[in-house]
């Protein structure tokens, strides 16, 4: 399909006038992370650093408590990743491939867990896990962060199953397979794809998640990043380097995660969203 | 190596009688072929056979075994599908290997039997290659491959030539008639080609609306259909219909006239006593069954406004004086003109009554 | 296919998580709402209707829910139109389309704070970058402060949510228009319509469903934003940003009226719930018409 002139500018226009609502933000960051103090603050800003310095990120790693923060949200997020993966995929696919009474009215009801406000839940779980002594631990986190990754995730699993025609299941059953057999040997390699949408969403989900975390965990050195940072911006209020830098180190690792995985979240997202 | 029963069976979706009562016996060894049109049910037949569905009521026998309750892989049967449901990410190898795998039967014995079924079917250069690398044709003998390694007493086959072009469907129709010689075991096929059902099967079974419509052998259901749905089903082009009125009975033959066709009397043989006279009737001509007007036991007059000529054969389709079409067949292409109004010669044909059936 | 125990077995694993979690804790929030609980841990008596009938009858409440719907309707227009005309352009052949759709979504992988620390310095009014480019582009002549009057900081909010938010939105109008085969468009131009013409006449009516689910979706998850808005102005100025979720934060952990913080919890999961019932139900008569 060829395109005319105009049509070539308004695609091209557009496509960088996106790049830049989106770029040039964290671009910005970027570079202001290795700027030195005065130049982060002069009056004009500058687009290109004019200098470069590390100071801001040893600062980050040795006087404040980030690469704790940055430990802490790492493992809470990878276990929530584990287990949101383990309990999604059967669900998913008792739901999509399997027949059960009430099938259909379960299935709306895990839906409706997005029908309300987190908050709403927060203070009941605080009291329940107050009691049990769960405060102040992580298990807390991985557990709330499942729950909240759970229904999405089952049903981005659904598109991923339906692209496995039923004849193969069928032959399988025929070649006298059993149904947790056919689930591992059959159907979890050719849906790795969406299985991995599912880890990355429920990665992501994890390690952005402020709420919970910052009511359920309470010292310091249980902190993850997200609540670790809103405590850094109160303590360093003015210290925009420092602030940079940190932003620049918790966009750095989802942004390597990505990089590797990436495609097959999109794909996921995509595939997994008309009914 | 087993027979195969259906008693009374019957298959409900919900509200809808899907197949209405059916039954039938299969001979161990017997090539039978389910045939007929769109939602006739005989899919669903072959899967209630596996066990892939349930039946509403009535029973499934294999080799004399009641199997209505069991689960496929204990039936004894192995399953070609329409798309070969392949496992995409395994080799070929793998893939005809996995029912051994799943009964748990020992390493040396898989690979003896991966190799022979390989052997057979001449598969043995792509034993390592995945289903997407293989064609068509390649993939549907894998498929097959994976059903003969199990040694089943019955082989069914879902419609599994309708994915393949043409020529390929020619050459697999008679790769699977040489697997049936040479291995012997029980077939069940389905199939809306009746071609197909024509050349491979020992045995049809015509279906429509989930009942048998008819059983028999190839040439016994085209020299000698029951009902005029069959015979309109097999043969091909389809037998040509005309309508007509008994206008005698005559030493045991009905004599039937279509004066506006151009048929003033023709004596046809029935199977009973033949109807009365004045009982409008139905005359089936198959296409190949028409010759020269001259001396022919019948004839009918029509306008020619399509001629088909394929070299060795010739279809003319004819427009009768009621409107009707009728197609005739002729070796010499020669014998038609588009725009002629001329006799065709009639050399045998059926009766059918206003029901259908056959008289 | 017809295990029906082993299929409870796979469903019960997240089935009963769920109920533990969310679902337990809703009744809980539930029964506080009838109490007259303070402080977190303290004790509660049986107050039947009492605090909804507090909190129906003041002004914090419908103050909050108008915001809240204000919120609500303000999102959705601007990123349905952001989302929209970036799927659109993300749906053509160009190079470099499979990493822009890759990476488009690269605001929504961020932390929240990364998010609120980047928009507050860039929109810092002494410092940052927005106010000193505008102010050498000649465009103002004093720095603005973005986050400073009660319309400005909303809008402000909105924008920045509807940056983090829709690339996500983006990408599921693609997955809906990338359903529409490109055969239809091509059969269009033969018979002569325009760009135009053949968004009104086939993309839009093909996309309808995919929209019409975004739209439910899309509604309870922002009507749920609470990271954003608390950490960048916390409600403020003078409560001018506080929604619902806001507004059940503060009035749990900052007023120390726990009870009161339940009932509105549980009279805005009804109303959400009520939404989705009824936009779910809207939805499928529509799809139904066509």
């Amino acid at each position: 399909m060829r395109r005319t002139l105009s049509q070539s500018l308004s695609l091209y226009g557009g496509l960088l006038l996106i790049v830049l609502v989106i770029g040039l933000p964290f671009w910005w960051v970027l570079t202001g992370s290795i700027k030195l103090p005065k130049e982060i603050i002069q009056r004009v800003p500058t687009m290109v650093p004019q200098s470069f310095t590390l100071q801001h990120f040893e600062k980050l790693l040795q006087a404040s408590d980030f690469p704790v923060y940055l430990l802490n949200s790492m493992v809470v997020a990878l276990f929530s990743t584990a287990f949101t993966v383990l309990l999604a995929l059967p669900a998913a696919y008792a739901f999509f491939r399997m027949e059960f009474p009430g099938r259909n009215a379960l299935y709306k009801t895990i839906l409706l867990a997005y029908a309300f406000p987190g908050v709403v839940v927060l203070i009941p779980l605080y009291g329940l896990f107050a009691k049990v002594g769960l405060i102040d631990s992580p298990v807390a986190l991985v557990i709330v962060n499942v729950a909240f990754a759970l229904p999405f995730s089952i049903w981005m699993m659904r598109s991923f199953l339906a692209s496995v025609p039923r004849e193969i299941e069928e032959a399988a059953v025929v070649d006298g397979a059993s149904t947790i057999t056919i689930l591992v040997r059959i159907l979890m390699p050719l849906i790795a794809p969406g299985i991995a949408s599912v880890a990355i969403f429920a990665f992501i989900s994890s390690w952005t998640e402020y709420l919970f975390a910052s009511v359920l965990i309470v010292s310091d050195a249980r902190r993850t990043i997200p609540v670790g940072f809103a405590g850094i911006i109160g303590q360093y209020q003015i210290d925009w380097g420092l602030l940079l830098a940190g932003a620049t180190a918790a966009i750095i690792p989802v942004v390597i995660l990505f990089a590797l995985v990436g495609r097959w979240f999109v794909s996921g997202l995509t595939d997994g969203a008309v009914k | 190596m087993a027979g195969l029963s259906l008693q009374k069976v019957k298959k409900r979706f919900g509200e809808t009688e899907v197949i209405a009562g059916v039954d039938l016996d299969v001979a161990d060894g017997e090539f039978v072929v389910f045939v007929g049109p769109s939602g006739c049910g005989k899919s669903t037949l072959l899967r209630m056979i596996a066990g892939l569905e349930r039946t509403s009521e009535g029973r499934v026998l294999i080799g004399g075994r009641d199997v209505t309750d069991e689960d496929p892989a204990k039936r004894g049967i192995a399953m070609v599908f329409q798309t070969y449901a392949l496992y995409p990410h395994m080799t070929v190898a793998t893939n005809m290997g996995f029912p051994l795998e799943m009964a748990k039967r020992p390493k040396e014995e898989i690979d003896r039997k991966v190799a022979e079924a390989a052997r057979i079917l001449h598969l043995e250069a792509y034993l390592h290659r995945k289903p997407r690398e293989l064609s068509g044709g390649q993939r549907q003998r894998v498929a097959i491959g994976r059903a003969i390694v199990r040694q089943p007493g019955v082989f069914l086959f879902d419609e599994p030539l309708s994915n393949l072009d043409a020529e390929l469907r020619v050459q697999m129709r008679i790769e699977i008639a040489r697997l049936h010689q040479e291995l012997g075991t029980t077939m069940v096929y389905v199939t809306h080609d009746q071609v197909e059902a024509m050349t491979l099967a020992s045995r049809i079974v015509v279906l429509r609306a989930g009942r048998i419509e008819q059983v028999g052998a190839p040439l016994d259901l085209y020299e000698d259909p029951d009902n005029s749905f069959v015979a309109g089903f097999i043969g091909s082009p389809r037998m040509n219909f005309v309508d007509a009125t008994v206008t005698a009975v005559q030493d045991g033959h009905a004599v039937v006239a279509a004066p506006e066709a151009g048929l003033v009397g023709m004596a046809v043989a029935t199977r009973g006593t033949p109807p009365k006279s004045g009982t409008p009737v139905s005359l089936g001509i198959r296409p190949e069954h028409f010759v020269p007007a001259d001396g022919a036991a019948g004839t009918l007059c029509g306008k020619i406004s399509l001629v088909e000529r394929l070299g060795g054969v010739a279809y003319a389709h004819a427009v009768l004086a009621d409107g009707s079409m009728i197609t005739v067949e002729s070796r010499d292409a020669h014998n038609f003109e588009v725009g002629n109004t001329q006799l065709f010669g009639l050399q045998r044909a059926f009766l059918f009554g206003a029901d259908g059936m056959r008289l | 296919m017809k295990n029906t125990t082993l299929a409870f077995a796979f469903v019960s694993p997240a089935l009963i998580f769920l109920l533990a979690v969310l679902g337990w804790p809703l009744v809980q929030a539930a029964i506080l709402s009838f109490q007259d609980v303070g402080v977190i841990g303290s004790e509660g008596h049986f107050i039947g209707l009492g605090n909804y009938a507090t909190i129906l009858g003041g002004r914090g409440f419908w103050q909050a829910l108008g915001r809240s719907i204000v919120w609500v309707l303000s999102n959705a227009v601007v990123q349905t139109i952001l989302a929209l005309a970036t799927a659109l352009i993300l749906n053509q052949k160009f190079p470099g389309v499979r990493i822009a759709r890759t990476w488009i979504i690269l605001t929504r992988i961020v932390p929240t704070v990364v998010v609120v620390i980047i928009w507050r310095w860039l929109l810092s009014s002494s410092g940052g970058m927005i106010n000193p480019l505008l102010i050498q582009a000649g465009a103002i002549d004093r720095p603005v402060g973005f986050f400073a009057t009660r319309e400005s900081a909303m809008a402000t909010l909105i924008m920045i949510n509807s940056w983090r938010w829709f690339p996500f939105t983006t990408l599921m109008m693609l997955a809906g228009l990338t359903r529409i085969p490109g055969d239809l468009y091509e059969a269009a131009r033969v018979d002569g319509a325009g760009t135009f013409q053949r968004f009104k006449r086939i993309t839009w009516p093909l996309l309808h469903p995919t929209l019409m689910v975004l739209g439910v979706v899309g509604t309870l998850l922002s009507f749920n934003v609470f990271d954003v808005i608390w950490l960048l102005t916390a409600g403020g100025p003078a409560g001018a940003t506080q929604t619902l979720p806001v507004l059940i934060y503060e009035t749990a952990f900052k007023g120390y009226r726990l009870s009161q913080a339940a009932t509105i919890s549980v009279l805005t999961t009804i109303l959400l719930m009520g939404f989705a019932f009824f936009a779910t139900r809207a939805m499928a008569a529509a799809e139904a018409d066509r």
